[in-house]
């Protein structure tokens, strides 16, 4: 098994003196990294995840902490030596060689002959689906091509690991989309393990089998993406998944209590008492209509509605309820029953009511 | 407005036309005259007495010419070679005392040559490298390089570090990575820097002059006797020499860049010819 692990990872800037708040820094971060695996960091630009990719690139150096992959302790290898790939924001392709001579690079810097480099090269080329494109120069591509090129280039050395540094996020949606796909199937494909930085959680959910949420240097929480956005384990997360209905509140012996008495249920005497929030996902909200069953457990509210808005296959709902302003997404059918300042009632299920403990 | 570009165009080629073709017409006139005096507009008699003197015989024209050549060829390599490091430090890097270098390095641009050849003549009177070819290379970097480290400065600072990076992890070492990124990026700074350096070092008189004391004998140093009182006819021809030696320095330095560069391209083309 050669996993990658991440012991103990810091990183602090030096204080400079423009920058009279505290000086950015990244806390000990560990992590392991299973061989084969298609690894996320999620966070909001300049919360450190690529800091922590450099880190583990080798192209910064840690402070203290170890990188290993299997039994090899890499954290004194030089970035050049690691046998790691990456790709970056731009593509970052060499403009005075042609695209095959930029995806053989990485051959030729293992003293590969050139026979066998290029016809690996064009081998990969035909992959990412640039077949016949490599006798141009890279200005002669479209950004996603060339992003596709990078993409080659990087996997044509079969690495180790192959980091990348927000890789579609100059491209246009629809091509970010293809791009997606295609680098979910060639994962699989080549079986390699991916370390993957993005700010995009759509991106991050559909490409990763886990990801890990980031936030001010510090990691939050590492999960599969249902764990994740079912049960965030700190507002900032749920916050940060797009979860806005994050309400306010107390646990007192199992039973929660909204700060305006709205809300009021068991939660279970495993929850600590404290101060908390409920998350309530737009999802989980409920229409009642006549036709549909009473809840056996969960709870009913009721509320006016303020806006309906269109988006991309269903619609998203503000509700005003007594104390507290609620997102819920419908379909088109339930939106059928639905108008602006109308007083409807909607229900939540008991196993989607989540609370989180503030920290 | 549109109306008036041509005629525009028609003023600014004119007026270039005035500016740089002119003045080289008396000259060219002045060369083959034989006595040429006030208040005549061209000379009275033409003879190539100044062009015989300066292109045959025992003027050493030839060879001071290879020698300019061989001095300004020599100066843009020691140039070349310090500028790169120089640029890479001065623009990567953030050190105590960064602006007292720059302030070094472009301080011949600003003072005057002959304050500091001065210096330099007393030290290499010690060294004993007066009235060596070596001293007068040596001397003549100090005016040109500033240009040089300049010109690969600009370039340097269109350089981000994400080629690098890439470069690395793609598995490039120190050397591979400045042969096969830096060095190409940097490529259109150094051939504006050469030729700025190959011009002022042909250019040179003075320094020329204290450093090597008239035993190395370029170019400048054999025209300046004859424009400062001697024979306006020869030194007319060997202005115009000097402007063709200059201009076909540049031409030849320019050709050589771009038939590599294109060598290079139809390398690449062949090589793809042989194998699709």
């Amino acid at each position: 098994m050669s996993d990658l692990q991440i012991c103990q990872m810091k990183k602090q800037y030096p204080q400079t003196p423009k920058n009279e708040n505290t000086a950015f820094s990244l806390q000990a971060v560990n992590l392991t990294i299973r061989e084969g695996e298609f690894f996320s960091l999620l966070g909001p630009s300049g919360c450190g995840k690529t800091t922590l990719l450099k880190l583990v690139a080798g192209l910064l150096a840690p402070d203290t902490g170890e990188i290993w992959v299997g039994e090899r302790n890499l954290t004194a290898v030089p970035a050049e030596a690691r046998q790691f790939a990456m790709v970056f924001q731009q593509s970052l392709l060499f403009p005075h060689m042609t695209v095959e001579d930029n995806v053989a690079f990485g051959l030729k810097m293992q003293k590969v002959s050139k026979k066998q480099r290029l016809a690996k090269a064009r081998g990969m080329l035909k992959r990412v689906g640039l077949n016949g494109y490599g006798t141009r120069f890279p200005d002669a591509l479209s950004g996603g091509q060339q992003q596709r090129v990078a993409l080659a280039r990087a996997l044509v050395t079969q690495p180790r690991v192959l980091l990348m540094d927000e890789p579609f996020s100059a491209l246009d949606p629809s091509l970010r989309e293809e791009m997606r796909e295609l680098l979910s199937q060639i994962q699989k494909e080549f079986q390699v393990t991916v370390l993957f930085v993005t700010h995009d959680r759509e991106e991050a959910f559909y490409l990763s089998d886990r990801i890990a949420v980031m936030s001010d240097g510090e990691i939050l929480q590492v999960g599969k993406a249902k764990e994740l956005y079912e049960r965030p384990q700190t507002t900032k997360v749920a916050l940060f998944l797009g979860l806005k209905n994050s309400i306010e509140g107390i646990v007192e012996n199992g039973q929660f209590c909204s700060s305006e008495k709205q809300f009021n249920f068991s939660v279970g005497t495993t929850t600590p008492n404290g101060q908390c929030h409920l998350i309530l996902r737009p999802e989980a909200l409920q229409l009642i209509t006549k036709e549909s069953v009473n809840p056996s457990d969960g709870i009913c509210l009721h509320g006016i509605v303020k806006e309906i808005r269109f988006s991309h296959g269903f619609y998203v709902v503000n509700i005003h309820t007594a104390e507290y302003f609620l997102e819920c997404n419908l379909n088109s059918q339930q939106v059928a029953h639905v108008t602006i300042g109308q007083d409807i009632k909607f229900m939540v299920d008991a196993k989607d009511l989540w609370v989180v403990q503030n920290k | 407005m549109r109306k008036n570009l041509p005629f525009a165009k028609g003023v600014l080629l004119l007026l270039l036309f005035f500016m740089i073709a002119l003045p080289f017409v008396p000259l060219l006139l002045s060369s083959f005259s034989f006595g040429w005096q006030w208040p005549h507009i061209v000379p009275e008699a033409f003879s190539f007495r100044a062009w015989n003197y300066v292109l045959t015989g025992s003027s050493g024209t030839w060879q001071a010419i290879g020698v300019s050549i061989f001095i300004a060829l020599i100066v843009t390599s020691i140039n070349i070679l310090l500028a790169i490091p120089a640029a890479h430090a001065l623009v990567r890097f953030s050190f105590r005392g960064k602006w007292l270098m720059e302030t070094i390095l472009f301080a011949p641009i600003v003072i005057p040559p002959f304050v500091a050849i001065m210096g330099i003549h007393l030290t290499f009177l010690r060294l004993g490298l007066t009235e060596t070819l070596l001293g007068v290379v040596l001397a003549h970097v100090s005016p040109t390089l500033p240009y040089v480290v300049r010109a690969v400065m600009v370039s340097y600072q269109t350089l981000s570090v994400d080629w690098e990076d890439q470069a690395r992890m793609l598995g490039a070492g120190p050397i591979s990575r400045f042969y096969s990124v830096v060095l190409p990026h940097l490529m259109p700074g150094i051939i504006a820097g050469a030729s700025l350096s190959v011009l002022i070092s042909l250019s040179q008189y003075l320094i020329t002059f204290i450093i090597g004391s008239g035993q190395v004998v370029t170019l400048p140093i054999l025209l300046f006797p004859f424009i400062s009182g001697g024979d306006p006819a020869v030194a007319s021809a060997y202005s115009l020499l000097f402007a063709v030696m200059a201009i076909a320095s540049l031409v030849g330095l320019d050709v050589l860049l771009k038939t590599y560069y294109r060598r290079k391209k139809t390398r690449q083309k062949t090589a793809k010819g042989v194998t699709t």
